[in-house]
């Protein structure tokens, strides 16, 4: 069976209010990796917040952690103790050099034409 | 379920399919668009996206899923938006060793240059989750599921996803400029019901053709509908089209009528053809052989370019329009009177001084 789509998410985005076993991608710096506990996180800066991930890293070990370098992770969405979800990652990789600020736009734009197209088919229907 | 039977009547015959460039074409789609397009009643294997024939797509996105078989990887791609199987046969090249001792020394150079090859197709081949892959193929249904069939993969090195980014940037614009645009056939323009009708189009092309070789003046629609050659394409395409879709009791003499009917239509609103109202209201008057219209127009160009205002540039298009349908029909069309000042530049008989501006000497 193949798993969902990874659908992008913004760092800024993943908090409660993401649906429990939700697949997704996001990125983030790594700025911490727990070896013992299989643990890593991901920031990110957002309009003067900083914003964290917690990444489940149980799947993608060994891993080569290069802390502070750009991490792209795929995997899916669980509610733990605490307020946020952590992303149980299947995929975990080092983009170090990515131009984020393009990437932004570009899932911006992908966003942009999904719900344009939705607002049509519902036109269309009604 | 409506939707769904009136979508199945708007596929386009096969016949035309060629005509749009997407079917020819690798359609670069969202994963998500792949696997819920419909299905050709036609012809099983090819798809439909608002109406384009698709045969092969091109998808770009990360393997997260991977299966291997003796003759082939199964991998499954994720853009995103979706994920699908693809089916990427081995390269016997690679899977066959190459054994045999060399006898000379330029063979053995050889042999080595093929080993490098193996092992260059290989990497770009052998891919693990977690790697970027295009894939260029056919779409199939295996089991329920739809795959792609690869004719074509290869890994794709995109360490700070340059690839994926531009290919999301692309993407909306691809479908805005494209595939969301329902295709039309050269020289159809605006006009027409959305799901365009090939045989009214050829028949409208036809009697264009027929009504401008042999000089008709003027003519109803019943006199059309007794010239074989044009009867026969009206008669035709619409008894295969009757085919696929729910053909309703209709006697054939009575869709022979619409579709004449449609093809003057369509001659109407490109102003090769009008109606006055002063005459018989089933009469068409062809524009290029009115000779009464083309000598009234002229007559107000002539006229108007003598007074001053319009000495300098000419007269406007709208200005013309307005006298002529003060003289000579009120109900007259923008495009019939476009026609006809086209065809008294083309003999000289009027001179364009600029964009809608006409002068006569």
């Amino acid at each position: 069976m193949l798993p969902n789509a990874g659908v992008y998410y913004f760092p800024w985005e993943i908090n409660s209010s993401v649906p429990e076993g939700e697949t997704l991608r996001t990125f983030g710096r790594l700025s911490c990796y727990n070896l013992a506990r299989s643990e890593a996180i991901l920031s990110a800066q957002h309009s003067a917040a900083q914003h964290h991930v917690c990444v489940d890293t149980r799947l993608v070990e060994p891993f080569e952690a290069q802390l502070g370098s750009l991490y792209m992770v795929l995997g899916e969405a669980e509610h733990r103790e605490g307020e946020n979800p952590v992303i149980k990652a299947r995929i975990l990789t080092c983009v170090e050099g990515m131009n984020v600020p393009l990437l932004e736009q570009a899932v911006q734009e992908q966003r942009k034409y999904f719900s344009e197209r939705q607002q049509r088919m519902g036109t269309d229907t009604s | 379920m409506q939707s769904e039977s009136k979508k199945y009547e708007e596929e386009t015959p096969s016949l035309f399919w060629g005509l749009d460039p997407v079917f020819s074409a690798f359609a670069r789609l969202y994963i998500k668009d792949i696997k819920e397009m419909r299905e050709s009643k036609q012809v099983p294997g090819i798809f439909f996206y608002n109406g384009h024939p698709v045969r092969q797509v091109d998808v770009v996105g990360i393997v997260v899923h991977t299966k291997e078989r003796d003759a082939f990887y199964s991998y499954g791609v994720d853009d995103s938006t979706g994920v699908i199987n693809c089916v990427c046969w081995k390269n016997p090249m690679v899977s066959r060793s190459l054994s045999g001792s060399p006898s000379t020394l330029s063979s053995l150079k050889v042999l080595e240059q093929m080993k490098k090859l193996q092992e260059m197709v290989n990497q770009k081949t052998k891919l693990v989750i977690g790697d970027v892959v295009r894939v260029r193929g056919y779409i199939r249904t295996y089991r329920q599921q739809r795959e792609i069939q690869a004719s074509c993969f290869y890994k794709v090195d995109d360490p700070v996803c340059d690839v994926q980014i531009s290919r999301m940037l692309e993407l909306p614009c691809l479908y805005r400029e494209v595939y969301d645009k329902p295709f039309q056939s050269p020289g159809e323009r605006q006009s027409g019901p959305e799901g365009l009708d090939f045989s009214i189009y050829i028949l409208h092309e036809k009697v264009k053709d027929f009504l401008l070789e042999n000089k008709i003046q003027t003519f109803y629609q019943q006199e059309l509908e007794t010239i074989d050659t044009l009867v026969s394409l009206a008669g035709e395409p619409l008894s295969s089209r009757s085919c696929q879709v729910n053909s309703k009791p209709d006697s054939s003499s009575k869709r022979i009528h619409s579709v004449f009917k449609e093809a003057i239509k369509m001659l109407q609103e490109e102003g090769v053809v009008f109606q006055k109202p002063s005459s018989s209201k089933d009469l068409y008057h062809v524009t290029d052989h009115d000779k009464e219209l083309l000598k009234v127009t002229l007559d107000v160009v002539k006229e108007d370019c003598r007074k001053p205002r319009h000495a300098e540039k000419g007269c406007h298009f709208l200005h013309v329009l307005n006298c002529v349908r003060q003289n000579y029909n009120p109900s007259l069309a923008e495009v019939v009177m476009h026609r006809v000042l086209e065809l008294l530049e083309s003999n000289s008989d009027v001179v364009s001084t600029m964009e809608g501006y006409y002068m006569a000497f």
